[in-house]
């Protein structure tokens, strides 16, 4: 077993890398250096735009195009055969997934497929001892870190929470990185699961969004969540909110940020009447600029904002949405 | 014919309970450095796993003709999780005693696997998205390539339509989307299928004659539990806090002050 691999799929804003890629590749770097081992860039389907340049940016040795007809988009038989015929032919010691909804099936299908072993929710990698990798996770829907030692000898498979990291491109990147096209046989895969009505995504995604008011149980009552949309328009940005609200049906599930919610990346976010708990916090520590108000200044949001307001969020809204109007 | 379902449930500490320590800035790793130590903290059903056995319990009440079966790898002695599942409306509780520090989730979905293979085999397989106190969620897809079963994740809900054909409705990023899959299928529930039920007072009557059916993980055949996954450390990860408080005689001032801050910060625009 040889090098690191990093495998994306799909297409990111305006035809570029999915979201998470060059954090990935960033790990993924970091990772090869402490394994002494060559990084590879695997792409499943269509290649993003400027992959090779990106890639020259991050080290990566070679993009690995591993193209065939149905690999248009994802689909979990076909993808997941594919990616273990790439792996059957290079044997990686390491494959690394950004951990999305899709790569949360793939990853340990993949890994049960090649006899691997896998983790998700990682945050960090390094070297451990005796050929092991050792892997921080995030536990207890963010409330603590695990640190596991993956056993040496066998493949690794690893979900990486991107969202959390920082893409660092090499400051001497060489140019860009040469692609080689792979093919795979995928003609005895049969895709078990049929999709009957795909996903249409309704207006613009949270997950996009670059300014987000995001509201929690302090908000007192389901109708006081009007409060948080009017913030949100006000600001030009997009409402959110917490689980325990969704649950209780004050809003649409869409709009849920955390661990099982939507994991977003605002430059600003603002949390409204939430504690913080670790889980809602996995989907918003992402943000460059973190505002929290409520009424308990022990609150647990404080801990990651950079502002906060301690105050009662039914005063303090309707004064926000008066300074923005003005 | 009747589908069995199997229904796989994890008994985990209450994730609220360790939550509320850890707003609370109480919560403690024991001595080992690996485990939490709060001996207040429940034990309990893995949330997303009691979905599971509400997904089953709703298939039935559709009206499929099938029989329930909870299973539960290395859950503790005098555990209720099953006398929970029983009494919910579990026709078979099976429970799988291992030392749960011992093996790592590979060891798990061999487990179960290997169980559902010897004890006739399961029409659908459901399990939650993921366990509260890892969040793994590898189990249901490992178990999948053990049993050669497609794997559908995170449902909302599913139905039976007839022809051993299952139809699941998916929560993504992008919205629902509604796939099909041909049983027998392993099938994950989210947290959006909704409150599960409490046991009646007569499922709880019931219950109690119940005994779950113990197999010995020696019993099933899987050469190897020798965990590829080992847990090293826990920690409570420090966070930064370097929270600045704006604060103002009245809500008023204080918004206006905010406001200003994140204009001069470049954050919203002037």
């Amino acid at each position: 077993m040889t090098g690191v691999v990093v495998c994306t799929w799909g297409m990111g804003r305006g035809g570029g890398p999915p979201t998470g890629t060059e954090e990935l590749l960033t790990l993924g770097r970091k990772t090869a250096r402490a394994l002494d081992a060559p990084l590879a860039w695997v792409v499943l389907g269509p290649l993003p735009n400027d992959a090779a340049a990106i890639a020259g940016r991050h080290g990566v040795a070679s993009v690995e195009h591993v193209t065939d007809g149905r690999l248009e988009r994802f689909e979990a038989d076909v993808y997941v055969e594919a990616l273990a015929q790439y792996c059957r032919a290079s044997s990686p010691r390491l494959v690394l997934v950004s951990q999305t909804h899709d790569a949360r099936l793939l990853a340990p299908r993949l890994a049960g497929r090649l006899g691997a072993t896998v983790v998700m929710n990682a945050i960090g990698l390094a070297a451990g001892e005796g050929g092991r990798l050792q892997v921080t996770a995030s536990a207890y829907g963010g409330d603590t870190r695990v640190v596991y030692d993956l056993a040496a000898g066998t493949g690794w498979v690893v979900g990486v929470a991107t969202s959390v990291l920082v893409p660092e491109p090499l400051a001497d990147g060489a140019g860009a990185a040469p692609v080689r096209e792979v093919a795979v046989d995928l003609a005895s895969v049969k895709e078990r699961i049929r999709v009957i009505a795909r996903a249409v995504t309704e207006g613009p995604r949270i997950e996009d969004a670059d300014i987000i008011v995001a509201g929690g149980r302090g908000l007192g009552a389901p109708e006081n969540f009007r409060l948080v949309q009017e913030l949100a328009d006000a600001l030009g940005g997009m409402a959110g909110a917490s689980r325990p609200i969704v649950d209780e049906g004050w809003t649409d599930p869409s709009r849920q940020v955390g661990l099982t919610g939507r994991i977003t990346r605002p430059a600003l976010y603002i949390a409204v009447g939430i504690s913080g708990a670790g889980q809602h916090m996995v989907g918003c520590a992402g943000a460059k600029t973190l505002v929290a108000i409520n009424r308990d200044p022990e609150a647990a949001v404080f801990r990651y904002a950079r502002y906060g307001i301690v105050g009662d969020c039914l005063e303090i809204l309707p004064e926000l949405i008066r300074v923005m109007r003005t | 014919m009747s589908v069995r379902i199997v229904v796989c449930a994890k008994e985990v500490l209450d994730p609220d309970a360790v939550n509320n320590y850890a707003l609370e800035g109480r919560l403690e790793i024991g001595a080992d450095g690996r485990t939490l130590t709060q001996t207040s903290i429940p034990r309990v059903m893995n949330a997303y796993d009691e979905q599971g056995i509400e997904a089953a319990l709703r298939l039935r009440e559709a009206g499929l003709a099938c029989t329930i079966t909870v299973v539960s790898v290395g859950t503790a002695d005098g555990s209720e999780i099953l006398k929970h599942a029983a009494a919910l409306g579990a026709d078979e509780i099976v429970s799988i005693p291992i030392d749960a520090s011992t093996i790592d989730h590979h060891g798990i979905a061999r487990l179960l696997a290997a169980w559902v293979r010897s004890s006739g085999g399961a029409g659908l397989v459901l399990c939650g998205r993921q366990a509260s106190d890892d969040d793994q969620g590898v189990v249901p897809a490992l178990m999948g390539e053990l049993l050669d079963m497609p794997v559908v994740t995170v449902a909302r809900s599913l139905a039976s339509i007839g022809e051993g054909e299952m139809r699941v409705v998916r929560v993504t990023p992008d919205g629902d989307e509604t796939v099909e899959v041909s049983c027998p299928a392993i099938v994950t529930i989210s947290n959006e299928l909704g409150q599960p039920r409490y046991p009646t007072m007569a499922g709880r009557m019931a219950a109690r004659k119940k005994r779950a059916t113990v197999v010995p993980p020696e019993t099933l055949g899987v050469a190897d539990l020798r965990p590829q996954v080992m847990l090293a450390r826990q920690f409570v990860p420090a966070v930064k806090g370097a929270c600045e408080v704006i604060a103002g005689a009245t809500a008023a001032e204080a918004s206006e002050r905010l406001v200003a801050r994140l204009r001069a910060d470049g954050v919203l625009r002037a």
